[in-house]
């Protein structure tokens, strides 16, 4: 059986939007470059969201606006005039935690959805039977809830549930954390969030006091989340890499269907998690989904972030007349090295380095420099945004 | 400008109040005294003041059935007013067509006039003003909102709230017994942080009293209808003071300034009362 369930993808920039729906996802949500919560994020210019509209919509995927800062009064000043223009631009939903803006779009704008933002703290089936009553689409639910909780909610509303399956995790309920206001001065619920849950703070014992988590990865629920009904994934990261988006999303797309299609094996979901677990850049957890998150869920030792330099580069394009793929260099690599391509199609394609030439066809001993051009002897064509990333070291 | 304290001591009688705020024990968070509704039936006979019952928690599924029954006891007890910040609230008032008035009180977002306007309309008599907004802000909402407006002027701030049970995670990392409070030091300001953990989750206050006494007479001038002084932080004896010289000053039409020179000695931290956070939204799309 073919249980439909969305997987949404988070984009920073055009290029991520269009990675994330080339490489299996069924919905993206941006930020514009007014009232989202990733102030740091590249962010959509309204040229950009109707770019972007149209490039889904021709796959027929879908895009939503971010529109959940908890707003001040000046920053009332022009958002109704900004939500036309959005939703002239095409825009398929917008996802909002202030329920006068809420009400404003459901009033204004009857083809357009409006899901409630995470950033609310919705995690009952009363708060989600309140905003059913005002119109919403789809309520993002508090990452605090466990599985019996949601599928509570589920059967008792009939409302559209989405859920976050993989990234970083508050450490406090979302919009109900002023830590980086008092520590920073920057506004954690308009953009600013200096994530002050990942600092270590001085303590009378003999470590600092530290309450970090672990990020999430549910890829080993994802079949129970689709039984219950839920009914959009979503992956966290507007500002996460390419590689990162195309492998995390590419991975869950065949996790997804390999469940619908009955193909998921215990071999082949263990090599998607080891997968998943090479972009990775922290120690991952369930965390409130199928237990009350405990001590193992959190990080006492600092800063966690590790570097990943499995991802070698970016395929342009192809050079007919070498026969060579053409790519963009993002990590050392050199003759030997063990690797894998893996394209927008799926396809993976195993691969050893041999020669490596520059832009003019000179031969390079190693690719050293990031940002550089590279050509690599293939006489297969690529499709644009393949990728490829180190399996094994030739040394 | 009516004067509500967040009480920490329990005294048979307020003085100089005309208003308690009083938070329901398992059914609310960031305070720092928790009540039950017996104590709070007590308190309500012998002081005849408003009352106002925090339930400010974010409820899960298996809460809200006692949540329903507990907002039926407290209908009984005609108190002013009941704070929220879980929607579930107002929708069972709704369902329930209770009487009891609703504060909006969602922490870090009573932000702006139309959101509190929203939730006039949908029957909120009250809003608790989020106290990261700077006095201007607030001053606009007093003003243009219909909603009636609370703002907290003097107490430690707390600034966040997880369901995590954070400091025993801690001490299960460390092969400790766990402690109910812990005081942690933020190392680049220098800042005191108090984090208590309960059965609800882990609390942060900044270990800084915020002296709102100077903005008393700004809040007065635009006709602010209830401000707040919370105990928590400050020494009992002092609050007292503090609670029956702010009733005096209110009451002279803010004219003293010997209330401003005196209460000084709370020292100078105004909060975001004149000061901006920073990563203000971009205009142009």
């Amino acid at each position: 059986m073919d249980r439909k369930i969305e997987l949404l993808a988070p984009a920073g920039d055009i290029e991520r939007l269009k990675i994330n729906l080339l490489y299996g996802a069924d919905a993206v949500y941006i930020g514009g470059q007014n009232y989202s919560l990733r102030a740091n994020a590249t962010n959509f210019s309204i040229e950009e969201i109707k770019e972007s509209c149209d490039f889904a919509h021709e796959r027929g995927k879908k895009v939503y606006l971010t529109l959940n800062i908890v707003f001040h009064n000046e920053d009332m000043e022009g958002v109704e005039e900004y939500i036309k223009e959005v939703v002239d631009a095409g825009i398929d939903a917008f996802i909002v935690s202030d329920p006068f803006i809420i009400s404003h779009i459901k009033e204004n704008y009857k083809n357009v959805e409006v899901h409630l933002s995470t950033q609310n703290g919705a995690c009952n089936y009363k708060a989600v039977e309140y905003f059913k009553d005002e119109g919403i689409n789809r309520v993002v639910l508090a990452r605090e809830c466990n599985k019996e909780q949601i599928k509570e909610i589920i059967d008792k509303t009939g409302v559209d549930i989405e859920v976050f399956i993989h990234g970083a995790m508050c450490t406090c309920f979302s919009g109900r954390c002023a830590l980086s206001n008092y520590v920073t001065n920057r506004d954690a619920n308009r953009g600013g969030c200096a994530q002050v849950c990942r600092f270590a703070f001085a303590s009378d014992e003999e470590k600092d006091f530290t309450f970090a988590t672990k990020d999430l990865n549910m890829a080993e629920h994802i079949k129970e989340m689709m039984d219950i009904g839920i009914k959009s994934l979503k992956v966290e990261g507007r500002m996460r890499s390419l590689y990162y988006l195309a492998t995390v999303i590419g991975t869950y797309r065949e996790i997804i269907d390999r469940i619908n299609d009955n193909t998921l094996t215990p071999e082949i979901m263990e090599k998607l998690e080891y997968r998943l677990s090479r972009v990775a850049n922290r120690e991952v957890s369930t965390h409130f989904f199928d237990h009350e998150a405990d001590w193992t869920d959190q990080y006492y030792t600092g800063r966690q972030e590790l570097s990943n330099q499995d991802y070698l580069g970016l395929i342009t394009g192809y050079d007919k007349e070498n026969k060579c793929f053409i790519m963009v260099e993002r990590n050392y690599f050199e003759p030997g090295d063990e690797v894998e391509i893996f394209t927008p199609d799926k396809e993976v394609i195993s691969y050893t380095i041999g020669q490596i030439y520059d832009e003019d066809m000179n031969e390079l001993d190693v690719a050293r420099h990031p940002e550089q051009v590279l050509k690599l002897k293939m006489d297969q064509e690529l499709p644009q945004y393949s990728m490829m990333r180190l399996i094994k070291k030739a040394k | 400008m009516k004067i509500i304290i967040e009480p920490t001591t329990l005294k048979e009688k307020y003085e100089h109040v005309d208003g308690l705020l009083l938070s329901l024990k398992d059914f609310s968070v960031q305070s720092g005294k928790y009540y039950t509704l017996d104590e709070i039936k007590e308190i309500k006979d012998n002081n005849n003041v408003e009352i106002f019952i925090s339930m400010n928690k974010n409820f899960m599924n298996e809460e809200i059935p006692a949540v329903k029954d507990m907002l039926l006891e407290i209908e009984k007890l005609n108190v002013t007013g009941i704070l929220f910040y879980d929607v579930a609230l107002l929708q069972l008032k709704k369902e329930l067509n209770l009487k009891t008035d609703l504060v909006w009180a969602s922490t870090y977002m009573v932000n702006n006039t139309k959101t509190c306007n929203y939730y006039n309309n949908k029957g909120v008599k009250y809003a608790l003003l989020g106290k990261e907004i700077t006095l201007e802000e607030m001053k606009e909402i007093i003003k243009d909102s219909s909603i009636t407006s609370m703002v907290e002027v003097v107490g430690l701030p707390s600034v966040a709230f997880s369901k995590r049970k954070l400091i025993s995670n801690f001490y299960s990392d460390l092969e400790k017994d766990t402690k109910p409070s812990i005081d942690v030091v933020e190392k680049v300001s220098g800042e005191t942080y108090e984090v208590t953990e309960d059965k609800n989750g882990t609390n942060f206050y900044l270990k800084k009293v915020v002296n709102g006494t100077v903005v008393i007479k700004d809040l007065f001038e635009v006709n602010t209808p209830y401000i707040i002084l919370k105990e928590f932080g400050i020494d009992s004896n002092e609050f007292y003071e503090l609670v029956k010289d702010t009733k005096d000053y209110i009451e002279g039409n803010c004219q003293n300034n010997e209330y401003i020179e005196k209460y000084k000695k709370l020292g100078d931290f105004t909060n975001f009362f004149f000061k901006k956070t920073i990563y203000k939204v971009k205009k142009n799309g």
